[in-house]
């Protein structure tokens, strides 16, 4: 039997052992790699966004999958539940499975740890698992309340301080199912035509080709793709939601003018396609929180009773101003508070694991697409010189 | 007798539906729909799920009685649903509790798992299975590694022009056919819909008389 | 031993029970493989009664007395019929009353499938990708009219609508070779991070 006959014959779980060392070797080594953000991913972060800080404004997440699609849509679902809790957007949550109750409770959970302000009922409220999906769909067009009756915890909605200002679909106005199957139909074809709900998915990658022609007609505003759409919502949310100006004091939330402070930024395409946004949505851990000269004087200026405390942690490299957060001490930091030990440690511009385990997975993806594309080609090139051999006998 | 009543059934509510679907009158919105079909669709919905529990047991069963193939097995599916009933009866399903322990950290799992078992198929069969042995079969598999290549970092390293030809297969391409196809499965789903509304089709009563 | 761990490791060791089958079938998989749906069974039951049964049949009849919904109750229970062969005929009532919604199916997916896909396919064509796109759909939707035979000038039209469908589904190829891989990728985070805590 000659090399290409092996090839041919080769047991199966040699392949198998291949693809797993694909993916197990760089998700052990992390590195900085960049996902390019698409229109569709992009027009979803921008409508959400145009909800920050409006009390007459939320969205509803549906969470119609189990665990099976988890590694794919969680990581967008926790994505979207940070851009909210950044920008202060109300977020209703609801599944119409069984098995989506305790997703919606993980992703939930995981993500208000690091936001100690957010309360339930307040800033998100959770449906739960409902059942007659299509009933609950048409009935919350006219009210909400009525429809839906109580959250999971079992709490009336009437009395809950988030349904102030929001009735139906007119206010509560986009709808963003996450399934890995048929997301969006019942949306698409009952509320939306009747309600004028706008409806977003973010959908398993199977599917993703099939939803281009709603995207094309409007029927959807936006769409997140399998693991590298919630690669791409993440290092938006990085880049511009979780975003902090050192010179900002973001605990006055209303300035002179009577305007929000809202934390973080909006979308801004210049900011996107500017290098220096690449550093703001790194893998690896970062640990030095950089400012230039006016960024640093504007930051102590907002902490001047640690200004000596600053001053004994800060060195110069390049023209910038650099304090490493590993270098603080226990005492440092109960002498700084945990008020300005967080902005220093949010400055740093370094991201949580959770908020960035699809970027993570994306570089195992590299490397197991080359691995597919390896084994297509040659397994095309053995079968074909086998061919030819056949043939000249 | 016995068919024809519930077709009646489908055939006159399935017009009242029709009508409810273009008229806003007080009668179809609030009468038909809130107080009747509503509470009626929730009243007999639960019971669907013993019709899955009554099927799965007496398959099993059997398969225990008659030492079907791998029969031991069956044991294994007794045991697991009568603990995680027991638990979830007696001890709530509150977080916390026994029955989220074994559905978080048994089934969540195990489910996820079954289903990443297809990547290894996947690319067994990239290797074993997909041949260009057609010039269309060329343009597939051409137009599913750009796509692929695109849709990872590397992508954009290989070529910075690789994630807008992608984003135009997917945007001009794929979504004619992908149209085309919606378009052709639209039309057969009404039809289907029609053919049920109006009687002629009738499978969903099952055979028999 | 924290019990978060203990239950990750109990989450690792009925992972590796089904990556097992991969060498080769075995006991612990097709043990697994019952656990599981013993117990999602169990699941869908047990929270079908917490959040349907309970509330919205046991809570509306015995408490607030609406018992109208017997009926309903017992048309329901009419589903178990199915099993048997004399009186099979009874769960056909139950199924006629949640295949009445198919009357609304029927305008709402005419819109939404067919009317909205439609009036988006006859945009002005004003750009080559807007052309393509017109090109593609007749072609694809004649494609699968059989009809007319495919001969002549009208079967060299209708082969673009294959080539088109061989582009569109090749993309659906990539995008699902990601999607498969995505889904080995979560369960491998999860034995790397959340198990052996070897990156956090």
């Amino acid at each position: 039997m000659n090399i290409f006959e092996r090839m041919q014959k080769l047991d199966r779980r040699w392949i198998y052992i291949v693809v797993a060392l694909a993916i197990i070797i760089p998700l052990m080594i992390p590195y900085d790699s960049d996902n390019v953000a698409t229109p569709p991913t992009e027009n979803l972060y921008q409508m959400i966004d145009s909800f920050a800080g409006r009390e007459d404004r939320a969205i509803l997440m549906s969470f119609y999958h189990d665990a099976a699609t988890m590694p794919e849509l969680f990581p967008m679902e926790v994505a979207i539940l940070r851009h909210c809790f950044e920008r202060n957007v109300k977020v209703f949550t609801l599944t119409w499975f069984p098995a989506g109750a305790p997703i919606i409770d993980y992703a939930i959970n995981s993500v208000k740890e690091e936001f100690p302000d957010i309360q339930s009922g307040v800033d998100y409220c959770n449906f739960g698992y409902k059942p007659q999906a299509f009933a609950m769909v048409l009935g919350m067009g006219d009210n909400i309340a009525n429809t839906m009756n109580t959250d999971a915890e079992g709490r009336k909605l009437e009395n809950l301080p988030i349904m102030k200002g929001i009735n139906n679909y007119s206010e509560m106005n986009l709808a963003i199912e996450f399934s890995g199957s048929s997301a969006g139909g019942m949306w698409i074809t009952y509320a939306r035509p009747k309600y004028g709900l706008n409806v977003a998915v973010g959908v398993t990658a199977v599917m993703a080709a099939d939803m281009y022609p709603y995207l094309q007609s409007g029927q959807l505003i936006g769409m997140l793709s399998g693991l590298k759409g919630a690669a791409e919502y993440e290092k938006l949310v990085d880049i511009f939601a979780a975003y902090r100006d050192p010179k900002i004091d973001y605990s006055i939330k209303v300035d002179e003018d009577g305007n929000q402070i809202l934390p973080g930024r909006p979308f801004g395409r210049e900011i996107l396609e500017d290098d220096s946004s690449k550093k703001l949505s790194l893998i690896t851990t970062q640990t030095k929180a950089k400012f230039s000269m006016d960024e640093f004087a504007a930051f102590s200026a907002k902490y001047p009773e640690n200004m000596a405390l600053l001053n004994s942690l800060r060195s110069l490299e390049d023209d910038m101003v650099i304090i490493d957060v590993t270098q603080i001490t226990p005492e440092q930091r109960s002498q700084m508070g945990e008020t300005m030990y967080r902005e220093l440690d949010r400055l740093t511009r370094n991201t949580l694991y959770k908020f960035k385990v699809a970027r993570i997975g994306m570089n195992a993806q590299s490397v197991a697409h080359i691995m597919i594309i390896v084994f297509i080609v040659l397994g095309n090139i053995g079968y074909f010189i086998q061919k030819a051999r056949q043939a000249k006998n | 007798m016995k068919k024809t009543i519930p077709l009646l059934i489908v055939i006159l509510g399935g017009l009242i539906w029709v009508a409810w679907a273009f008229s806003p009158h007080y009668i179809l919105q609030e009468v038909f729909y809130n107080q009747f079909y509503l509470p009626w669709a929730y009243a007999s919905s639960p019971f669907a799920m013993l019709l899955g529990v009554l099927s799965l047991t007496m398959m099993h069963s059997n398969k225990i009685k008659t030492r079907g193939p791998k029969w031991q097995y069956s044991y294994f599916f007794f045991g697991s649903f009568i603990i995680t009933c027991l638990a979830g009866f007696i001890g709530g399903i509150q977080k916390g509790s026994l029955f989220m322990w074994m559905f978080e950290n048994v089934q969540m799992p195990m489910s996820a798992t079954m289903f990443s078992l297809l990547a290894f198929y996947m690319a067994s069969a990239a290797y074993k299975a997909f041949r260009a042995r057609s010039p269309e079969a060329t343009v597939l598999l051409v137009a599913a590694i750009v796509v692929m290549l695109a849709q990872v970092p590397l992508g954009v390293q290989i070529s910075k022009h690789l994630p807008s030809i992608s984003q135009w297969i997917l945007d001009v391409p794929n979504l004619a056919s992908k149209r085309g196809i919606m378009l052709g499965v639209g039309l057969g789903s009404v039809a289907t819909s029609l053919k049920i509304l109006l009687g002629i089709e009738r499978s969903y009563l099952g055979g028999g008389d | 031993m924290s019990f978060e761990l203990f239950s990750n490791l109990v989450g690792a060791f009925f992972t590796l029970c089904i990556f097992s089958f991969l060498y080769k079938d075995n006991p612990f998989y097709q043990a697994a493989e019952q656990m599981l749906v013993g117990i999602s069974l169990g699941y869908g039951l047990v929270y079908t009664y917490n959040r349907v049964f309970v509330p919205y049949v046991w809570q509306t009849i015995v408490i607030k007395h609406q018992f109208v919904l017997i009926i309903p109750a017992i048309m329901g229970i009419l589903y178990l019929f199915r099993f048997s062969r004399k009186l099979g005929w009874l769960s056909r009532y139950p199924i006629a009353f949640s295949m009445m919604g198919v009357g609304m199916g029927v305008p709402m997916g005419i819109h939404a499938s067919i009317l909205v896909q439609m009036r988006q396919a006859m945009v002005p064509i004003e750009s080559v990708n807007l052309f393509l796109i017109f090109i593609g759909t007749i072609a694809v939707l004649l494609y699968f009219f059989f009809s007319k035979a495919h001969s002549g000038a009208y079967g060299k039209f209708v082969n673009v609508g294959k080539w088109y469908m061989m582009i569109g589904f090749g993309a659906s190829f990539g995008l699902t070779v990601m999607a498969r891989i995505s889904l080995l990728i979560g369960r491998i985070q999860f034995l790397v991070n959340d198990v052996f805590g070897i990156l956090k």
